[in-house]
């Protein structure tokens, strides 16, 4: 019985373990996608400076490939849309996960007692004498 | 930051290994913003450098031999064709062409836009230092009174 238990306590703080490294990383992907979406938005207020006087390149590998300015401002645009639906779903991945999370945890903690209490009858007059 | 706000809780009534464990969060954090402090400032050093580099680019200058580097360690001799326009890396892969007092602004922007950035930090870095030497001040206070029990 006690040994199912503990079956079942390894499995879920397994599971645990593997939702929490899953959490860090979701929380990675939203801080990067936080810094591409600030970086993307810094160049949409320079792009909004600009006149038709200042050239627009882009760098595609080793060299610059002259841009047009609307060409450049549309594609900032859509990248822009596109971070921001990034951080939606990962968002709700985050979301998700945490729930998750909370979930294992009641259930590590109800293993945890059933344990306890199983082990219990055997080790109270210990573990009063301890606690004294 | 990252603490979530749900209860407050008085850092009075928490134990010795709770304190340990918020003391080290907040060291934790702290260690963090002074890296990105220390970051903003670099970053905010490289565009006064670039302040003054634009300054050199003038048509005095025009038509000097000047040394380009290609690697670290290489460099071939070219010459100053255009002193008036200067290339700007705006980020995310773009650069614009500018006249050098175009430039010269979006540098000093730069530089404005970071040192205001740098002041909020400086702000936020503070009230993490007084908090950690609140919990740190609470944490050994209780250690001595344990102390004195023992003793």
């Amino acid at each position: 019985m006690s040994d199912a238990l503990q079956v079942r306590l390894q499995r879920a703080s397994t599971d645990f373990q593997r939702l929490q490294s899953d959490l860090s990383n979701a929380v990675e992907s939203r801080q990067r996608l936080d810094a591409q979406l600030s970086e993307n938005e810094l160049v949409k207020k320079e792009f909004a400076l600009l006149t038709p006087k200042n050239r627009v390149f882009k760098l595609v590998g080793p060299v610059l490939v002259p841009q047009d300015l609307g060409e450049a401002k549309t594609n900032i645009e859509t990248r822009l849309d596109f971070i921001r639906g990034e951080i939606k779903r990962v968002e709700a991945q985050l979301k998700e996960i945490e729930g998750k999370q909370e979930e294992k945890k009641i259930e590590l903690v109800e293993i945890q007692t059933a344990l306890q209490n199983m082990q219990a009858p055997v080790t109270t007059a210990r573990s009063s004498a301890l606690a004294l | 930051m990252a603490t979530p706000s749900g209860q407050t809780v008085n850092v009075h009534d928490l134990d010795v290994p709770q304190l340990a464990d918020v003391r080290k969060q907040l060291e934790d954090e702290l260690a963090h913003l002074t890296n990105s402090f220390a970051q903003l400032n670099q970053a905010q050093a490289k565009f006064r450098a670039c302040i003054e580099n634009v300054a050199e680019i003038s048509p005095n200058n025009a038509g000097k031999t000047i040394l380009v580097p290609l690697t670290n360690s290489l460099y071939v001799p070219g010459k100053l064709a255009d002193p008036e326009n200067v290339i700007v890396d705006v980020g995310t892969g773009y650069y614009v062409e500018k006249t050098r007092t175009q430039a010269t602004a979006h540098y000093t922007a730069k530089v404005a836009y970071l040192r205001s950035n740098l002041a909020t930090l400086e702000e936020t870095l503070q009230k993490k230092r007084d908090n950690l030497n609140y919990v740190t001040n609470i944490l050994q206070g209780k250690l001595q009174a344990q102390a004195q029990a023992k003793a």
